[in-house]
């Protein structure tokens, strides 16, 4: 049987949402990101942002000189997030082999369900309009054999697009495109290809194998040797077993205050902590990432034999992490903190210890005040109410939710 | 060096020694065995830098002198040559291995003696001296507690401790804790508590013979142990073993007496169908009955009743099965007590009649 994939890949996604929880909004061009007139940059943007050259991973400074009566906003990850669950269990009524990637993509496998849905292009019609019908948002969905294909053909007409890539049809679609659309090529290998000479797929088909792996290497070249191909290379075979959640500030002055970054890592640990109770996910790696003015940037990470237990606890090992890669006399730029090896708790019972542990009242009082914000009460950790003095606030904050593989 | 030695006599000590060396390291000279002749014996000894292991055997010795060889290969060696005498001699870095009357010749590459590690020593009038099997009891009763949850170091070796008139051993992983204190008529002296490793405590365990003394020195980073022809020593675990005395109970509301054999039987069956991750297994009690069952899973349920004594209200224990059949096992009365007040808090598990030792379950979530 034909393998049948669909890659469901929700259009400017934060800047819909946003949209649709707000009419005022519709139509207007939405940023999402940092404050304008700081350093952070831009998370997403809405399709009329993007008329004015509006990207996302942009600087905000740009953005805001390009497009100045567009609506900035800060980005709302928790209502995001919600909205994707909603999405993603409306994929369950049509397979159950589904492959979420990343808060806004999926794949789907299809394959089988024609006698249910119709032929692929019938489905994926109505999987679009079952979205729009119940969330207001559009979707773009790609179909092929694999999911390299799928997510190259998802994108292949956004917004509001369906493309499906039929056998013996793959190396004709993968001509129509640009050698730096294709997944996983990027800006390095493309620069190293322009060397060469070789602007178009069709031209990166003539090279043999053996010569690709030498320029390559030899993952490199055979991922290119599939890729110009239309053969799935590989790299979203892998279920996505485990993930990582994480967030990072920039400060808008760099710091050496032990206090303000301090109080910076509390704050992350806590977001993290919540956002990680909220999805029933439990996690065991603890990471840091310290980017200091220079610009220089390290990481440092420690495993933990069982799950983190509370937002005290991520705090705790990150803040001791820091001491390890910060010695306090340069100024930081960037700290980021993150888990990863993050998994689906799977409700054990609890035993009971004959020993307290420290971190067990504190993992009971999250637990409370995690249930009182789900109600959709604010409640604060008193020490994280500004007591970062305002002018050394973080500006940019952005949040990441990702497979392992897409780490850096 | 050269001397010659009975097969059989020489191979059981290699092989206790190549238990102690620690295969995961890269070769180095701890991957040898120390060969000393002298005075008609053969000394033997090994190390992983903890855990010490010396050894003697009666031999016929023509030139005193010492060596060390990779101690795997001299096993293995050992291990394929008939039984009978074996001349063992060194020369130019080898040692050559003869048996007696046999047209057999191993060389094995040798490191100079003086090149081994200086075992840990300790002055002999440390020492004191306590019935083995007394030793092995205390070491049977608490070592299976013991947790290996690396980020609780503290409690990855058994405590012990000195009482007045006796010895205490501890061990626990946080969620159960096993307890025997022992009386000895001999004079114990002073010392403060340590951690022992199980390492060295499971060695005393298999080559103690239960028979006779054993002699304990406690100092402040090692352990000594001396029995029989052998020596064994071992590094303790530095840290703060946790404040047991805490958490157990000083008064338990309810008692439960049952046979123990049906007991444990009982637990086996119903321990089949119980679900292999969290271990649950519940005791749903009432007067003269305790009913043992399964959490209802994919696979199926299972359900035991067991006739016992108990005068209390009904009410239903959730506990990690392990957790009692591992105590259970080092149980040889005919009947247990179990202990307890309430659901979510701690039980116990003694003989009875009651005995110098205990062990004591946090129960599980009931639902």
């Amino acid at each position: 049987m034909e393998r049948v994939i669909f890659h469901v890949d929700m259009d400017a996604f934060y800047a819909a949402v946003e949209q649709q929880d707000n009419p005022e909004l519709r139509g207007t061009p939405v940023i999402i990101g940092a404050r304008p007139g700081t350093r952070g940059v831009v998370s997403a943007c809405s399709y009329e942002a993007r008329t004015y050259g509006v990207r996302s991973a942009m600087p905000i400074s740009e953005a805001y000189r390009r497009c100045p009566h567009g609506n900035f906003l800060p980005g709302r990850m928790s209502r995001y997030q919600e909205v994707s669950r909603g999405i993603m269990s409306m994929f369950e009524e049509f397979t159950p082999d589904i492959q979420q990637i990343s808060v806004d993509e999926a794949f789907l496998n299809m394959t089988g369900t024609e006698r249910l849905f119709g032929t692929p292009e019938e489905a994926a019609a109505l999987i679009k309009r079952r979205v729009t019908q119940n969330t207001g948002l559009v979707i773009s969905i790609g179909i092929a054999a694999n999911k390299f294909l799928a997510k190259l053909a998802s994108d292949y007409d956004k917004p509001d697009g369906l493309h499906r890539v039929l056998a013996g049809q793959e190396e004709q679609f993968i001509d129509s495109l640009k050698l730096g659309d294709l997944w996983g090529v990027g800006k390095k290998s493309l620069e190293r290809l322009h060397e060469l000479n070789i602007t178009t797929p069709w031209e990166l088909r003539q090279i043999k194998k053996a010569s690709l792996c030498r320029l390559f290497g030899k993952a490199g070249g055979e991922y290119l040797y599939r890729a110009v191909r239309g053969t799935d290379p590989g790299i979203l075979q892998q279920e996505t077993k485990s993930q990582s959640l994480s967030g990072e500030v920039t400060f808008e002055q760099d710091t050496r205050d032990p206090e303000v970054v301090k109080q910076v890592i509390l704050d992350l640990s806590h977001q993290i902590m919540f956002r990680l109770l909220n999805s029933d996910k439990i996690g065991y790696t603890v990471f840091i990432k310290v980017r200091l003015s220079d610009f220089s940037t390290s990481t440092a990470q420690k495993r933990l034999r069982r799950p983190l237990y509370s937002a005290e606890e991520l705090f705790d090992v990150a803040h001791t992490l820091l001491q390890k890669r910060w010695n306090r006399q340069h100024e930081i730029r960037l700290i980021g903190v993150g888990v990863s090896s993050v998994f689906t708790a799977d409700n054990q019972p609890e035993q009971q210890e004959l020993f307290s542990d420290p971190y067990d009242r504190q993992k009971k009082v999250e637990k409370v005040v995690n249930s009182i914000r789900a109600k959709g009460s604010r409640i604060e950790k008193a020490s994280l109410i500004d007591s970062v003095p305002e002018m050394k606030k973080r500006e940019e904050k952005r949040f990441s939710s990702r497979g392992d593989e897409a780490q850096e | 060096m050269k001397f010659t030695c009975e097969k059989n006599s020489i191979q059981k000590e290699i092989a206790i020694a190549q238990e102690i060396i620690s295969t995961r390291n890269v070769l180095s000279i701890l991957s040898n065995v120390l060969l000393v002749a002298e005075n008609n014996t053969i000394t033997i000894k090994a190390t992983d830098l903890k855990v010490g292991f010396e050894t003697q055997i009666p031999a016929d010795i023509a030139e005193e002198g010492s060596t060390t060889v990779f101690c795997d290969k001299f096993l293995g060696i050992l291990r394929s040559l008939p039984d009978g005498d074996i001349e063992f001699e060194q020369s130019n870095n080898r040692l050559l291995i003869r048996p007696l009357f046999k047209k057999i010749n191993f060389q094995l590459k040798s490191i100079a003696g003086d090149k081994f590690p200086e075992l840990q020593e300790i002055a002999d009038d440390q020492f004191f001296e306590i019935p083995q099997k007394d030793v092995i009891e205390m070491v049977s009763q608490t070592l299976f507690a013991v947790s290996d949850d690396e980020t609780r170091y503290f409690m990855n070796g058994v405590y012990l401790e000195n009482r007045e008139g006796g010895l205490s051993m501890v061990a626990t992983d946080g969620r159960r804790l096993s307890y025997i204190s022992r009386e000895f008529e001999n004079q114990i002296p002073d010392f403060e508590p340590v951690i022992i490793p199980p390492k060295v405590l499971q060695l005393l365990r298999k080559l103690a013979s239960g028979e006779g003394n054993l002699r304990v020195a406690v100092g402040e980073k090692n352990l000594f142990m001396q029995f029989d022809s052998q020596r064994i020593s071992s590094s303790l675990i530095e840290g703060q073993f946790p404040n047991y005395k805490r958490v157990i109970p000083e008064q338990q509301q309810y008692e439960i007496s049952i046979n123990k054999p049906q007991f444990e039987e009982a637990l086996k069956r119903v321990a089949l169908l119980v679900e292999q991750k969290s271990r649950r297994i519940y005791l749903n009690l009432s007067e003269k009955n305790i009913t043992l069952t399964s959490e209802e899973s994919e696979i199926g349920v299972a359900k035991e009743e067991v006739e016992c004594d108990y005068e209390g209200p009904e009410m239903t224990l959730a506990l990690n099965y392990l957790y009692l059949t591992e105590p259970l096992r080092v149980i040889s009365t005919e009947e247990i007590l179990v202990r307890f007040t309430e659901p979510n808090k701690a039980i116990t598990l003694l003989t009875k009649p009651e005995q110098d030792f205990f062990h004591i379950v946090m129960p599980m979530q009931l639902d």
